[in-house]
C-alpha cells in the first residue's frame, strides 16, 4: 500500500500546478525573480490555452483561479538598482510623461518636439530619450531627432549653476543661438537626485523653461 | 654592491607590496567569469525573443509598408538591454540584415553609411562640433543631396518580464523629422515563434500552422516498439509469504530456510518483444489515444512468443500534444500472450521441479497462454520517439510459486515490470 501511495504522489508532481512560493523546489532568489498575477479562469484559459482548462459549460464544481507567474528577463542584481528601477518601468514612465506633456500644453500640438535626457548613465539616458520620443509620436505629435546645441562657453557657465537655474539658462541659450526655433519645443527628462528613481520633466519653449512635474 | 643590494631590497618590497593585489586578481577574474556566465545565460534567453520582435517589426513593414517604393535606410543604431554586451547586438544586427535582404516586399533597403554612425568633426564659423555623423547638420545636408534617405534606430530593452523593442525611422535632413515609430513587446513567458526569415507569419497564421502540424499526422499512426518485460522472482515476495508450494511440491524438505531450490519457484526469464500495430488519436490534439499492437518475441533455443495488446493513454502535460516539449502520457491496458519453448516452464502455478525440467529435455516444450493488465507512463519526444515504463499484473499467476511481486497496489501483486522504446513510422 505504501508503494501505491508513493506511486500516486509521484504522479501528482506531473499533474498538480507548480507553486511559485519558496520552499523545497524553489529558492528565495528564484521566487523573488518572479512577477505573479492572479487571473480568473476565463482570462487565464484565453491567455494560456492548454495550460488552464476553460470553465465547463455549466460552470465549475469548485472555485478556481490561476496564478500566472513570469520570470524577469534580467536577474535582480545584474544591473544598477536605480537603472533597473527606471528601465523595468520605462514604457509606463515614458507614456506617462508624453501624455502629461500633451495634456498640460495642448496649445503646443502643432509644434515640433525635441527630447533631451539628463541622466548620469549615457546608455540609460539614450533609452529614456528613445522611449519618450516614441511615446510622443504615439500621442500624434510631430517629433524630431534633432539635438539642440550649446556652445562650449555656455556649457562652462551652465554646469556651475544650481540645477534650478541651469535648466532655465540652458533654455534661454537654446533660443538665443537658434538651436530651438519659435515652433520648436524641447521636452527635458531630468533625474534631479541620484537617490531618487523618479524622472522629472520640463518644457523649453521660446526661451522659457517650465517644469511639468 | 650596495646599489645591487638596494635594487634587490626594492624588488622584495615591491613583491610583498603587490602580494594582496596578486591575491585579488584571481577573485576578480572569477567575478568577471561569473558575470560573463550570467550574461551568456540571460542573452541566450533574450536572443530568440529579440529575434521574434525583429520578425514582427519586418512583418509589420510588409503588411503596412512605411514607403511605397524601395527606399534606402541606414541602420543608424541598434542597442540591446543594458548589461548584455555587444555580442547580442551583433547577432541582432545580422538577423535584421538577413530579414531585410530576404523580404524585399517591406520596401526597406538596408544602406551602408559608415559616415552616419562614425564620430565626425565639423569645423565652421560657429565653432567645432564633434558628433556622430547622423547628428551633424552639415553631413546630413550632403547625404540628403543624393535623394531622400532615412535612418533606422532600434532599441531592445528588458523591462521586468517583458522584452520591449522600440524602432523609429528618421528622415536624414537637417530637421531630422521622425517619420515612423513603433513599440513592440514580448512577454518572457511566451516562447519565441522561431519564424523562417523568408516566410514571416503573423501570430494567428503561426497558430494555425501549429494546429495543422498537431493534426497533420491524422488520427492513425503506426508505432514500432521494442521492449523488455522482467518478472519478479519469488524470493522476498511479500504477497506470497504463506508457503503454498507445499501443497504442490512433495519434494520440499526445507521450506523454512528457503535454500532448497527444488521447492522454491523460478521466475521466468526476461522477455524481449518487438511490437507494431496502429495508434488511434481519439481527440484532435491527441490528448486521448488508444493503440492496438501485435508482438513477437524469440530467443533461439529458449523461447518464442506472440502477443496482442490494447492500451488507452491520457496526456498529463496539458490538453494538447506539444511540438516543442516532451509529452507525458499515463496509460492503462491489457494484453494476451502465448509463449512456448524450453525457458517458459515457469509460466505455471506450480514450482518448477526436476521432473518438469527433465520432461522439457525430452522435447515436450511447455506452452502457456495468459492475460495481463498493465499501467505505466509514456514519455514522448516530439511524437517521433518515446520511452515508457509500466507495471503488469498477471491474474493467471496470482498464486504461482514462480512469480514474486515488485510491489502491491490495492492488494494486487505487480508481477512484471517492463520498459519500451517506441518509434512512429
Amino acid at each position: 500500500m505504501i508503494e501505491a501511495i508513493i506511486l500516486w504522489l509521484g504522479l501528482l508532481v506531473f499533474v498538480s500546478p507548480k507553486d511559485p512560493a519558496p520552499g523545497l523546489l524553489h529558492s528565495k532568489n528564484e521566487a523573488r525573480n518572479l512577477e505573479c498575477e492572479r487571473l480568473s479562469v476565463e482570462e487565464a484559459s484565453r491567455a494560456h490555452p492548454g495550460d488552464v482548462a476553460p470553465p465547463g459549460p455549466r460552470g465549475d464544481y469548485y472555485a478556481r483561479s490561476a496564478l500566472v507567474c513570469t520570470e524577469r528577463l534580467v536577474r535582480p542584481g545584474l544591473r544598477d538598482a536605480r537603472d533597473e528601477a527606471i528601465l523595468s518601468t520605462l514604457d509606463a514612465r515614458s507614456s506617462e510623461l508624453a501624455a502629461a506633456a500633451d495634456a498640460l500644453r495642448p496649445e503646443l500640438q502643432g509644434a515640433t518636439w525635441l527630447v533631451e535626457t539628463y541622466y548620469p548613465d549615457p546608455q540609460v539616458a539614450a533609452k529614456i530619450g528613445f522611449a519618450t520620443k516614441n511615446a510622443l509620436v504615439f500621442q500624434g505629435l510631430r517629433v524630431s531627432d534633432r539635438t539642440p546645441l550649446l556652445g562650449a562657453g555656455d556649457v562652462q557657465v551652465i554646469t556651475r549653476m544650481t540645477p534650478s537655474d541651469a535648466y532655465a539658462a540652458a533654455c534661454r541659450r537654446y533660443a538665443d543661438n537658434g538651436s530651438l526655433g519659435p515652433d520648436d519645443v524641447l521636452l527635458g527628462v531630468v533625474s534631479l537626485d541620484p537617490r531618487e528613481t523618479a524622472l522629472h520633466a520640463g518644457l523649453c519653449q521660446q526661451g522659457t523653461w517650465t517644469w511639468l512635474r | 654592491m650596495n646599489a645591487l643590494r638596494r635594487v634587490f631590497a626594492m624588488a622584495l618590497a615591491v613583491a610583498f607590496a603587490s602580494g594582496p593585489a596578486l591575491a585579488a586578481d584571481p577573485l576578480e577574474a572569477a567575478q568577471l567569469a561569473e558575470l560573463d556566465r550570467v550574461r551568456t545565460q540571460v542573452a541566450g534567453q533574450v536572443q530568440l525573443t529579440a529575434y521574434d520582435l525583429l520578425d514582427e517589426l519586418v512583418l509589420g513593414w510588409i503588411q503596412e509598408p512605411v514607403f511605397t517604393t524601395p527606399t534606402p535606410v541606414v541602420l543608424a543604431g541598434l542597442t540591446v538591454p543594458v548589461g548584455l554586451g555587444t555580442g547580442l547586438q551583433a547577432l541582432l544586427e545580422n538577423h535584421l540584415g538577413g530579414l531585410l535582404t530576404q523580404n524585399p516586399g517591406c520596401n526597406v533597403q538596408l544602406s551602408h553609411c559608415p559616415s552616419c554612425t562614425a564620430v565626425v568633426v565639423h569645423s565652421g564659423p560657429e565653432g567645432t562640433v564633434v558628433s556622430r555623423g547622423i547628428d551633424s547638420p552639415a553631413l546630413l545636408q550632403e547625404l540628403g543631396s543624393g535623394g531622400r534617405k532615412y535612418a533606422l534606430f532600434v532599441d531592445v530593452e528588458a523591462e521586468g518580464t517583458w522584452l520591449v523593442l522600440r524602432a523609429r525611422m528618421t528622415e536624414l535632413n537637417p530637421d531630422l523629422p521622425i517619420v515612423w515609430s513603433r513599440t513592440l513587446s514580448h512577454a518572457s513567458s511566451v516562447p519565441a515563434m522561431l519564424r523562417q526569415p523568408d516566410d514571416l507569419k503573423t501570430v494567428a497564421e503561426a497558430r494555425q500552422d501549429y494546429l495543422a502540424a498537431l493534426e497533420s499526422r491524422g488520427p492513425l499512426a503506426v508505432p514500432v516498439r521494442i521492449g523488455v518485460r522482467a518478472f519478479a522472482a519469488p524470493d522476498g515476495n511479500t504477497l506470497f509469504e504463506t508457503d503454498t508450494f507445499d501443497t504442490y511440491d512433495t519434494t520440499d524438505t526445507d521450506t523454512d530456510t528457503g535454500l532448497d531450490t527444488g521447492g522454491i519457484g523460478i521466475a521466468p526469464p526476461p522477455f524481449y518483444w518487438v511490437q507494431s500495430g496502429i495508434e488511434l488519436g481519439m481527440s484532435d490534439a491527441r490528448a486521448w489515444i488508444s493503440s492496438f499492437v501485435l508482438g513477437y518475441s524469440v530467443i533461439p533455443q529458449a523461447y518464442q512468443g506472440l502477443m496482442g495488446e490494447v492500451r488507452f493513454a491520457r496526456l498529463l502535460t496539458g490538453n494538447y500534444r506539444s511540438l516543442t516539449r516532451p509529452d507525458l502520457y499515463a496509460f492503462g491496458g491489457a494484453a494476451v500472450m502465448t509463449v512456448w519453448g524450453p525457458a517458459t516452464g515457469s509460466f505455471t502455478n506450480n514450482a518448477l521441479n526436476t521432473d518438469d525440467i527433465l520432461n522439457q529435455l525430452e522435447g515436450d516444450d511447455p506452452r502457456a497462454v495468459f492475460g495481463t493488465f498493465q499501467a505505466g507512463l509514456d514519455l514522448r519526444v516530439g511524437n517521433r520517439m518515446g520511452m515508457s515504463a509500466f507495471f503488469e499484473f498477471l491474474p493467471s499467476f496470482r498464486d504461482s510459486d514462480n512469480f514474486g511481486a515488485y510491489l502491491s497496489v490495492f492488494g494486487l501483486g505487480i508481477q512484471s515490470f517492463g520498459t519500451e522504446v517506441t518509434f512512429w513510422l
